[in-house]
């Protein structure tokens, strides 16, 4: 019992993991926090579940489209409503309504055109669980975790590897002076939303897999923001190892305690890391410069 | 120092790594006009926001009229009697110029929160006690005829002035100001320096002043602190500071 | 005047007492507030606990709904207004989802989900009108005091509005404090008058209602919005085949609004005497250019 709760904490902390790491990286680019991240894993839901579904593709194909898929409806996103903002260096505040108007937007457009019902995933591995001695392991379990750990490797790879990850880590530094590098600033966030959009298209799919696919999934967009917040808001890794750490101990209070207080301790958790320790656990420290 | 009105003690800041501010210390006396200069990234700005209580000091201490400073929250040291002016301008901008001005004021007066949610006379007589002396610092800067523009339509040079404006409403003793000449051209800095004598002057202030060009800081300072990496280098009057070869060289050649 | 049409002007006022104070904290003080069902939530129960629990009278019932409210805020402003902007935002919507989940679940007191029905409809048109009225008033006072200027300086720059003297923990503190208050009073007179209460009413959707009326109505005038809660009340009411659009159309405009005049409808406009003459004469300048031709 005790493995299978740490095994399901994993499982969404997966998920939390694809999100928080999107989060952050929008945020460590533009030092703003993109609510609307959630409407866009909703979107990566639908559009793996309907490639399923509709258009009958197998697997590997549906996440491949989820992932590019939604990574243009974020680049999209971004064009339409915070390019506007950015170019005229509006205050956060703004950011932050406009984030609330997407994600109202896309979230009730979504109700309204493709309906309220819950939708469930066709089945896409073989329910049958793995067993290592008394454990059994869901191979929907096993699968969810390779594909965030095969996501996050190649997003880190992208990051620290290439040319265009290295303008995006010189730009959450400081976009000013890495624009005057020669670095362009609206083809950085572009490709930052794209990979947050990609990301969390995967974690949209898997959460849809293991669970299901409604229009409001995007509330999830909170626990990542708390996942991101407690690992250090603007750090990746810290993203991740936040994401995975809330899964676990947030799986462990709804099943030594009680599912309803799981939310509530998730946000106690996230209230006492901003009170104590507010660079998360990866210290990240922003100083306003007067 | 006697009569010190300021008095900044082996202030140390360190950030992470970094060591902004190394063991600076600085008297100031009452009415004098001190200058502290140095390359950029020196150091200077953040020896104002540690003044101001923006930064807490890795260590060392200020004091001010012998109480000290250092741990004291920024808005209660303004109340004390220091105000300053910010590097890149820090107006209100949706505001008027007025009331970017007259804001400033509300330590003149002293009616309630309740007394704000209605029209008692008092308020109403301190409203209109705060918007004489408003005006009457908007005329001394030449900007009351822009009274009711918005803040943000004013031409650079005017924005400078409206700041310091606004600084002098909270009456303070002690001005700090930061890079008041930045972006001007000679004419505007030269009416600037004629500016700062005056007020000097008429409201008794002590000033303490960051400054890269050199006129102003030759023409005005009483005292120069040069510093460079934190660290002090050098203190004199401008003429010792002018011939001073450590000076000449840390700052490869003198004014802009 | 029907009941119909009168039900709308008395939610409509119970509304905008709730904007008003969302108002004075997002849009003058610059604290995005997700939130505000929460506080709507503490008001409703407490004075409808008041009224059938205790017996009290309706004005009574209000008030400490008012004050339990206020002291809500108070506590929950220690911890969460020395955060930033997106930091105290979500704190917000997790304080309101707490206060709805603490009420679900202590159901022998508040009945749970299923809610508190049966409530005395005590509250009426003439008491809503003049509470709005009232507090329309007190907050239009308020913004052009010396502390509306304060609250002002804080959104546009808390480190230059510190450097002038203004403790802005204070401010935010006092416009928490009276967002509180208002929506307590809000809550309690909803309550009174819809005649019953359930943790539902009080979610996410109807915080970003609130929120977008301030919105619309633009961040920084009162009047603006007065008419923003006003309209947005009455119209859905109007448009009722629409209804299920309602929040998309609320979406798309909150973004329109924000890419293309943020200020809002009004900007900074503000009724006033003023402003009448200054309309006045504006246009009477106008029509006399036109008989002119």
């Amino acid at each position: 019992m005790f493995i299978q709760q740490i095994i399901n904490g994993i499982s969404i902390g997966a998920v939390y993991a694809l999100i928080a790491v999107g989060y952050s990286l929008v945020y460590s680019v533009l030092s703003f926090s993109n609510f609307a991240q959630g409407e866009i894993l909703m979107i990566g839901a639908y559009i793996g579940f309907f490639t399923l579904t509709l258009l009958r593709m197998p697997f590997s194909i549906a996440i491949t489209v989820a992932t590019i898929g939604t990574g243009i409806v974020a680049i999209l996103l971004e064009k339409i409503g915070y390019r506007p903002l950015r170019l005229r260096l509006s205050p956060l505040l703004y950011f932050m309504i406009t984030a609330m108007g997407l994600s109202i937007f896309l979230q009730n457009f979504a109700i309204v055109t493709i309906g309220p019902n819950f939708r469930t995933y066709p089945d896409v591995i073989a329910t049958k669980p793995f067993s290592i001695g008394e454990v059994y392991i869901g191979r929907l379990d096993l699968l969810i975790f390779v594909i965030t750990i095969i996501s996050l490797t190649i997003l880190t790879w992208f990051i620290y590897r290439t040319k265009e990850g290295t303008a995006i880590r010189a730009a959450s530094y400081n976009m000013r002076v890495a624009s005057l590098m020669g670095i362009n600033p609206d083809r950085i966030v572009s490709i930052v939303f794209f990979l947050a959009g990609a990301t969390a298209g995967v974690g949209g799919m898997l959460f849809g897999i293991k669970y299901t696919v409604y229009p409001w999934m995007g509330i999830l967009t909170i626990k990542a923001f708390i996942a991101a917040v407690v690992g250090g808001l603007g750090s990746l890794p810290g993203a991740v190892i936040g994401a995975f750490l809330l899964g676990i101990t947030e799986t462990f209070v709804a099943g030594y305690v009680s599912s309803a207080l799981r939310d509530l301790f998730s946000f106690a958790l996230m209230i006492l890391i901003i009170i104590i320790r507010p660079g998360g656990l990866m210290g990240v420290i922003t100083q306003e410069k007067a | 120092m006697e009569n010190a009105i300021l008095n900044i003690i082996n202030l140390t800041k360190h950030f992470g790594g970094v060591r902004a501010v190394d063991n600076f210390s600085l008297s100031l006396s009452e009415g004098s006009i001190q200058a502290v200069i140095g390359p950029n990234g020196a150091g200077k700005t953040t020896i104002f926001n540690l003044i101001t209580g923006l930064y807490k000091p890795t260590a060392g201490e200020i004091f001010f009229t012998s109480q000290k400073i250092d741990n004291i929250d920024t808005f209660k040291i303004a109340e004390m009697g220091i105000a300053r002016t910010f590097q890149n301008i820090r107006l209100f901008p949706e505001f008027s110029v007025l009331d970017n001005v007259r804001t400033a004021c509300h330590l003149r007066a002293n009616y309630s929160i309740l007394e704000g949610l209605m029209p008692t006379p008092r308020r109403i007589q301190q409203e209109k006690q705060l918007k004489e002396f408003a005006m009457g610092l908007l005329r001394l800067v030449k900007l009351d005829s822009r009274a009711d523009d918005n803040a943000s339509s004013l031409p650079y040079g005017h924005r400078r002035r409206l700041e310091i404006a606004r600084a002098i409403a909270i009456e303070p003793r002690l001005l700090l100001l930061d890079e008041p000449a930045a972006g001007m051209n000679p004419d505007e800095t030269q009416k600037l320096m004629e500016f700062i004598a005056e007020i000097h002057k008429k409201f008794n202030l002590t000033i303490l002043l960051i400054e890269h060009h050199m006129e102003v800081v030759m023409g005005l300072a009483d005292h120069i602190t040069v510093i460079d990496f934190g660290k002090t280098i050098a203190n004199g009057t401008p003429d010792e500071i002018q011939s001073n070869p450590v000076v000449i060289a840390a700052y490869l050649g003198v004014g802009d | 005047m029907s009941t119909y049409f009168q039900g709308i002007i008395i939610l409509a006022g119970i509304n905008l007492i709730a904007v008003l104070g969302l108002s004075l904290l997002t849009g003058f003080t610059g604290s995005f507030c997700f939130g505000q069902a929460g506080f709507l939530a503490v008001g409703a129960y407490v004075s409808t606990l008041m009224t059938m629990k205790l017996n009290m009278p309706f004005l009574i019932s209000l008030s400490t709904g008012m004050m339990a409210t206020g002291l809500i805020s108070i506590l929950l402003g220690y911890p969460t207004l020395k955060l930033k902007g997106d930091y105290f935002a979500i704190a917000t919507l997790g304080f309101s989802e707490a206060i709805r989940l603490v009420i679900e679940n202590l159901d022998k007191v508040t009945g749970g989900a299923r809610g508190i029905p049966g409530i005395p409809t005590r509250t009426t048109l003439p008491l809503v009108i003049l509470m709005a009225i009232i507090a329309t008033v007190c907050i239009r006072f308020y913004v052009v005091s010396r502390h509306g200027r304060n609250c002002i300086a804080v959104r546009e720059d808390e480190t230059a509005a510190q450097s002038i003297g203004i403790n802005t923990f204070r401010y935010k503190q006092i416009s928490f404090f009276i967002n509180g208050m208002l929506a307590g009073l809000a809550g309690g007179l909803l309550a009174h008058y819809v005649g019953f209460i359930q943790p539902s009413m009080f979610s996410i959707i109807k915080s970003t209602e609130l929120i977008v009326m301030v919105i619309f109505g633009g961040m920084h005038s009162v009047t603006g919005a007065t008419l923003a809660a006003v309209v947005l009340t009455a119209l859905p009411e109007v448009l009722r085949t629409a209804a299920a659009w309602r929040l998309v159309a609320y979406g798309a405009v909150v973004v329109f609004i924000m890419v293309v005049r943020p200020e809002g409808l009004l900007g900074s406009w503000e009724l006033s005497w003023t402003s009448l003459r200054v309309l006045w004469l504006s246009s009477s300048s106008r029509l006399r250019l036109l008989r002119k031709r």
